[in-house]
């Protein structure tokens, strides 16, 4: 649904976004991260034909980036970061604006639709300006949803949004996505991205790494396996002889193992520790979060090492 | 055309929720009329017929100035306004092109500007009559008649051009005001003009002032247009 090729978009010196190359399936969920001023933004302006990119080329829902941009951008719906309600008018007339300006078969059942699935409907008539700020961005949502688009991109959803209605807006991208709706999501919410998305990209200005969260985690920092010990039983690191222990470290009562297929491995490993004398507690497998792998990637340190 | 439709209609009624475009837009009119009225009463009561004639002729002149400045408000709060409750992202991410944006905003302003700035006057012409009796028609010529139906547009267009050109710029809708405000100056030339020469406005003058003044529009409005690109208001409105 979308694919980039060397996506490059500069203001004056300054590179925003330098040589992106990406692949977004339909009915994926997407997770775009980065700290502020990254080009996460731009990005999203380029993919949906706000701005043109300086270098590279794109193709999103199927049409030419720069050649198809009014097509472009009735396919796809964009939930800026701040919500951008019309404040004097009503939620009603808010969204029913909004779909007269796309080909909405029907705008006020469409519009009667949304309110309904967001909850607005009992305050339709009432400005959006008095509205709280999760109402706000629920209708900001229903606003970028209205015109059924094929791709949706998300700025930061839940962001200053309560608990309960930052799960509402997670449940309608779970919604979505059981829909074939492809979403790119950009988020500073790690747990979130980690949670809802089937892949995640790491960017500032360039692209750090992409791919399945949880293989991005094990292909950055291995699989391992943590032992614990009941006693101390020094020098047992040394004596395990494993040919597939890649890595012993020593924490305290605990033996952090780096292992490649912990699965298979994992009850070798533990006889010949109880072999050695040990006395294993339990057993479990070290759990790296995104936010060590965001932190890692952009600090530049190579967690490997 | 559905786009601008329902641009204009979205404009109209966001214009008519806030006060300040509401002030501007119907009482200002009002206002004026009812002066021009007392004045023309005024000039009645002073028992000379050429002191109601002036009177008359100076009242005229307000309908120049009224299409520069009823768009100000509408233009600035409609500009300023999107920016103001960051709208203006999301509706570039609609299929409207800039040019249906463009002219959404500018026609939303000037046509109000012109049917009021119309109103006004038919207004002003049926309380003369019921005030002092009669129009007089010896004063309202043709081209005083041409000024107030064929340069009001021209004016009120400048007008919306110059507003929209500064309120680009502009983050507060009340700076934006200020500095829009010299878009009433092509309406204060005839203003002057016809002061000086009182009854004797003559059409060569009209057309003159109607040339100069679509030079004028098509300067302000070439940039405005080249402002209102997509880009530009994403990259460069501050």
């Amino acid at each position: 649904m979308i694919e980039t090729q060397g996506l490059t978009r500069r203001f004056g010196p300054r590179v925003a976004v330098d040589g992106l190359d990406l692949d977004v399936a339909r009915g994926e969920v997407f997770g775009f991260l980065g700290p502020n001023g990254a080009g996460k933004t731009t990005t999203i302006r380029m993919l949906a034909a706000l701005i043109a990119p300086t270098g590279g080329s794109a193709t999103v829902a199927g049409h030419r980036l720069g050649e198809a941009n009014r097509e472009i951008r009735r396919r796809v719906g964009v939930l800026t970061e701040t919500p951008g309600l019309y404040r004097r008018l009503s939620a009603r007339d808010n969204l029913l604006f909004f779909a007269r300006l796309y080909p909405v078969q029907e705008p006020e059942r469409q519009v009667e639709r949304y309110l309904r699935m967001f909850e607005l409907w009992d305050r339709k008539d009432e400005p959006a300006g008095s509205f709280s700020k999760g109402m706000r961005q629920k209708l900001a949502i229903a606003r970028a949803l209205l015109h059924e688009p094929e791709i949706l991109f998300l700025d930061e959803p839940t962001a200053g949004l309560d608990p309960e209605a930052a799960k509402t807006v997670r449940d309608l991208i779970e919604m979505l996505r059981s829909k074939d709706r492809t979403i790119f999501l950009c988020t500073h919410n790690l747990d979130e991205a980690d949670r809802l998305c089937d892949r995640i990209g790491l960017f500032r200005t360039r692209m750090l790494a992409v791919g399945d969260p949880v293989a991005l985690k094990e292909e950055m920092y291995g699989r391992r396996t943590v032992v614990h010990l009941a006693s101390p039983s020094p020098g047992i690191e040394q004596a395990l002889d494993l040919p597939f222990i890649k890595k012993v470290e020593r924490l305290d009562d605990r033996l952090i193992v780096s292992l490649g297929d912990p699965d298979r491995e994992n009850p070798a490993l533990i006889r010949r520790l109880v072999e050695l004398g040990a006395d294993v507690r339990f057993v479990n497998e070290l759990r790296v979060s995104l936010e060590d792998l965001y932190l890692d990637l952009m600090e530049g340190r190579d967690a490997k090492a | 055309m559905r786009r601008l439709r329902v641009l204009l209609l979205k404009e109209w009624r966001e214009s008519l929720r806030n006060k300040m475009v509401v002030f501007g837009v119907v009482l200002l009119p009002l206002f004026l009329v009812g002066i021009s009225v007392y004045m023309i009463a005024l000039g009645e009561g002073v028992g000379d017929p050429t002191a109601s004639i002036v009177m008359f002729n100076t009242s005229l002149m307000y309908f120049l100035l009224l299409p520069t400045i009823i768009p100000l408000a509408i233009a600035v709060y409609s500009i300023v306004g999107e920016k103001d409750q960051a709208t203006l992202e999301p509706l570039l991410a609609t299929p409207i092109s800039d040019l249906e944006l463009f002219l959404g905003k500018a026609l939303a302003s000037v046509i109000p500007a012109v049917v009021v700035n119309w109103l006004a006057f038919g207004l002003f012409l049926a309380a003369t009559r019921i005030v002092v009796g009669a129009v007089p028609l010896q004063a309202l010529t043709a081209p005083w008649l041409a000024s107030i139906f064929g340069l009001s547009p021209l004016l009120a267009l400048f007008s919306v051009g110059v507003t929209m050109l500064v309120s680009s710029r502009a983050s507060d809708a009340r700076a934006a005001y200020q500095f829009s405000s010299f878009a009433i100056l092509p309406g204060l030339v005839p203003l002057i003009v016809y002061s000086s020469q009182q009854t004797l406005v003559d059409l060569r003058l009209v057309v003159a002032e109607g040339a100069v003044l679509i030079v004028l529009c098509a300067v302000v409005l070439y940039l405005a247009i080249r402002v209102f690109r997509r880009e530009q208001i994403l990259t460069r409105w501050k």
